[in-house]
């Protein structure tokens, strides 16, 4: 290949504080339009801002968990620009002094490890959203997200392919959720990124013309617009069709193509100066310490721990520890039942797939990690088939029913009495003469069946094993 | 006086009341909260008694300055009101109180809340007093003054004791004042000469940063959450166009224009970062330790801008300052951070 893609990130990320950076309204993603708004986060005058020391606690977690220097007096600065969903017409955010500097995350690809440096990590406000109403065809405007605070993670132009991007973007959304900053959901917009790319021949040292594709929220969509991007810049460099010019660029995802925001370029002047309302902050040796200190088990030692001290395969713990939302899932349910094989199980192979049913991710499954373990409980008691446990986390997911109440009123437990067992089993026997006869002509798969219609007659409540067990002997008997 | 009536400038927040800062674009604002030195007065001995009327958003012409005396100082020096309070960010109430047989009180940057002042340029921002003399004045001060979690940027005492100092106090006069005018004032003192650094930047420096943070402060009035709106505008462009051309009058269009030249890409080097070194510069070359206070006359010039030099010192730097008439000549005095006593024992001394 004649041609090398540099591509540089800027990822913005949600911190997780319960209150939006410069005023005491709730940041909780999902309230109803304006919801949590109050003079000062509408843009009113009169409201001098007043830091949320929490964002910056967060905020140094992340400079800690990415390697980065801290700015031992870190400011704040004011960005100005129009548009309706920026209250009060500038974006309190970082230039001079941002909080961080210079620090690097490892990523991991087919090509091997290799080191993504970072120029910066800044704190700043995030601005409202736009929403089009079609009934009056006019916008409004949502200012529950205005003033929630972000870090936004400044990468150097080290990437070269897709993989990377992704790579790195996975470890970041790791990095950051473990140490509970974020939890960086793409598709709810508390982690998005902007992808600057570039396209030169390889060997040159110079950059060639660079795009800058904003607010990509799905791993998919940025790997697909990358793609296009730099096959549409290697075109233009090798065909001279078009001609390539530093621009602002949108992902259509349905098209499958990049487009131009060239008119909205024009008037990009920021006029950044220094915050003159809020006072510099000082982050000493003890405050990063206190920090440090305070920080969660990050996913890496969590995944040792799992595989060394619990004893979990590899691949159970890569899938634990791979999403912050099941770790805690696991941890939560690993109290109330102390079989980690089986707590990991039981989410990796039933709750897994009982989220994929309702289209649910890793990061999306809310679940009672007491009921969770209450039906493993059930189930290791005996009191129910796996089947049925089965049946009653789909239950737990759904309706939040508790799981020994239910089996209880709704007499689920497995049945005992081994003469109904014994007389279910011949009738079935009786009334399924052509799976009998397979059987007995050699097809020892055809005891499924029979073992499924006892099983059906027992209202799924038979010991399969059991079942199982006397079938095979009724059957050799015949 | 028996009883305290205070009045507001129209810039600071009262709760269910209509609140304008003297601009159309802010015609039918109503203020949802109370400014915390409304609060504060409002749990005092001081009645609030009503409110005036202000240049728009506290921008004066610097071009010609008009005979009608600001709001807060006629309610003042009428008798009307004891006391008003107001944002005096370019000097005029400061002249206008010594021209009226008031005096007026500039705090210390960060000893009174700003929470509930419409901001105009925030590192210069602070709430001061008109009021008859400096004894009720600082009684007032004394009850709103001291911190307050909802705003950044004070220092951390809770109150401030404004009791006069017993020392005797130094007086240095800068080299620009003619000495006959602040004569009488003068020799109830020792004084000495000094140099202010930089003197002859100060209206300039002033000028550029005030500009500056004005334009950025007032880019929230922008007809799409409240206050003024165009009634018909074709897109959001035209809608901000118009809003703010029938919002703003001539001098807030001014400002906003140079100050948002100033910030520009461009501009920013050769004017704003240099304006703010050049504060700093002042800053750092004052010698409080050779002086205690600094006075100089509260006119220079029939010419507003040029008289901006006067008021610029305590503003820039954030210094204490105090002004009155004695003898027929407005002065002003000025001292190091938190010396607000020293101002206090130096107008007891002369006015004795």
């Amino acid at each position: 290949m004649k041609y090398e893609t540099v591509i540089g990130l800027e990822v913005h990320v949600e911190m997780a504080t319960k209150t939006k950076l410069f005023c005491a309204c709730s940041a909780q993603f999902g309230a109803a339009a304006n919801e949590n708004v109050c003079p000062a986060c509408a843009g009113m005058p009169g409201m001098p801002a007043v830091t949320n020391k929490k964002a910056v606690e967060f905020a140094i977690a992340a400079a800690l968990v990415t390697n980065s220097n801290i700015t031992p007096t870190m400011s704040f600065d004011k960005k100005n620009y129009f548009y309706p969903d920026l209250p009060t017409g500038y974006q309190i955010t970082q230039l001079f002094a941002p909080i961080c500097r210079d620090g690097w995350v490892e990523i991991e690809t087919a090509e091997g490890a290799k080191k993504i440096t970072l120029k910066q990590i800044h704190i700043e406000e995030d601005a409202g959203k736009l929403v089009h109403d079609n009934r009056i065809g006019a916008s409004l405007v949502d200012f529950n997200r205005a003033s929630v605070p972000l870090v936004e993670i400044v990468s150097n132009p080290d990437f070269r392919t897709a993989e990377e991007v992704v790579a790195y973007l996975e470890e970041l959304r790791l990095l950051l959720s473990f140490a509970g900053i974020s939890d960086c959901k793409m598709q709810e917009g508390s982690m998005r990124c902007d992808v600057n790319i570039s396209v030169r021949k390889i060997g040159d040292t110079k950059l060639g013309v660079r795009t800058e594709i904003k607010n990509m929220n799905s791993l998919k969509a940025i790997s697909a617009a990358i793609a296009y991007e730099s096959q549409r810049h290697m075109d233009a460099l090798e065909t001279g069709e078009e001609t390539l010019v530093q621009e602002t660029r949108r992902w259509d995802d349905a098209v499958g193509e990049t487009l131009s925001m060239r008119e909205k370029e024009a008037a990009a002047d920021y006029r950044y100066f220094p915050n003159p309302e809020i006072m510099p902050v000082e982050i000493d040796a003890d405050w990063i310490e206190v920090v440090r200190q305070g920080l969660p088990e990050p996913a890496q030692d969590k995944f040792v721990r799992l595989t060394q001290e619990l004893g979990l395969s590899e691949y159970d713990s890569s899938i634990i520890t791979g999403s912050k939302n099941l770790s805690d899932i696991f941890d939560g349910a690993l109290k109330h039942f102390g079989r980690p094989k089986e707590v990991a199980n039981w989410i990796i192979v039933e709750l897994l797939s009982i989220a994929k049913g309702d289209n649910k991710g890793e990061g999306d499954i809310e679940i009672d990690c007491e009921k969770l373990a209450k039906v493993m409980q059930l189930v290791d008691d005996k009191i129910i088939n796996r089947a049925m446990g089965k049946k009653l986390l789909g239950l737990v997911w759904k309706e939040g029913i508790d799981p020994a109440k239910y089996v209880e009123e709704n007499q689920l437990g497995m049945v005992s009495d081994t003469s109904l067992i014994d007389s279910t089993i011949q009738t079935v026997l009786a009334e399924q003469t052509k799976s009998v006869n397979e059987y007995k002509d050699g097809n020892k798969k055809a005891i499924n069946f029979l073992v499924g219609q006892v099983m059906k007659k027992l209202a799924g409540k038979g010991d399969p094993n059991m079942v199982n067990g006397l079938l095979v002997k009724y059957l050799e008997d015949m | 006086m028996d009883h305290y009536t205070v009045f507001l400038e129209d810039s600071i927040m009262q709760k269910d009341t209509l609140v304008t800062a003297g601009s159309k674009m802010l015609e039918n604002f109503v203020s949802p909260f109370d400014a915390t030195v409304v609060k504060r007065l409002s749990e005092s001995q001081f009645s609030l008694a009503g409110r005036v009327i202000m240049d728009e958003f506290g921008i004066p012409s610097l071009i010609f300055e008009g005979n009608e005396p600001l709001g807060a100082v006629k309610a003042v020096a009428d008798g009307t009101a004891s006391h008003a309070l107001c944002n005096d960010l370019f000097g005029k109430y400061r002249k206008q109180a010594t021209e009226n047989g008031c005096c007026y009180i500039h705090p210390t940057y960060g000893t009174v809340s700003r929470f509930g002042l419409i901001p105009l340029a925030s590192s210069m921002d602070q709430i001061g007093v008109v009021c008859k003399n400096l004894h009720d004045g600082f009684a007032l001060l004394s009850q709103i003054a001291g911190k307050d979690p909802r705003d950044g940027a004070m220092f951390p005492e809770e109150s401030y004791n404004y009791a006069p100092t017993s020392k005797n106090i130094r007086i240095g006069i800068p080299k620009f004042v003619n000495i006959e005018t602040i004569e009488n004032f003068a020799k109830n003192f020792q004084t000495i000469d000094i140099e202010l650094a930089h003197f002859e930047a100060y209206k300039q420096v002033m000028y550029i940063l005030s500009c500056a943070e004005i334009s950025n402060n007032i880019s929230r009035y922008d007809g799409v959450k409240f206050g003024h709106r165009a009634t018909s505008f074709r897109g959001l462009d035209d809608l901000y166009i118009k809003t703010r051309s029938e919002g703003f009058g001539a001098d807030v269009k001014l400002t906003a224009i140079m100050g948002t030249m100033m910030l520009s890409q461009k501009q920013y080097a050769p004017y704003y970062e240099k304006a703010m070194k050049i504060r700093r510069l002042i800053k750092e070359s004052l010698k409080f330790d050779t002086y205690d206070i600094i006075a100089m006359p509260c006119k220079i010039s029939d010419d507003p801008y040029e008289n901006l030099a006067l008021y610029a010192l305590p503003t820039l730097a954030g210094l204490p300052a105090v002004s009155f008439a004695h003898k027929g000549c407005g002065i002003q005095l000025i001292a190091n951070t938190k010396c607000e006593s020293a101002l206090l024992s130096a107008w007891e001394v002369c006015m004795a």
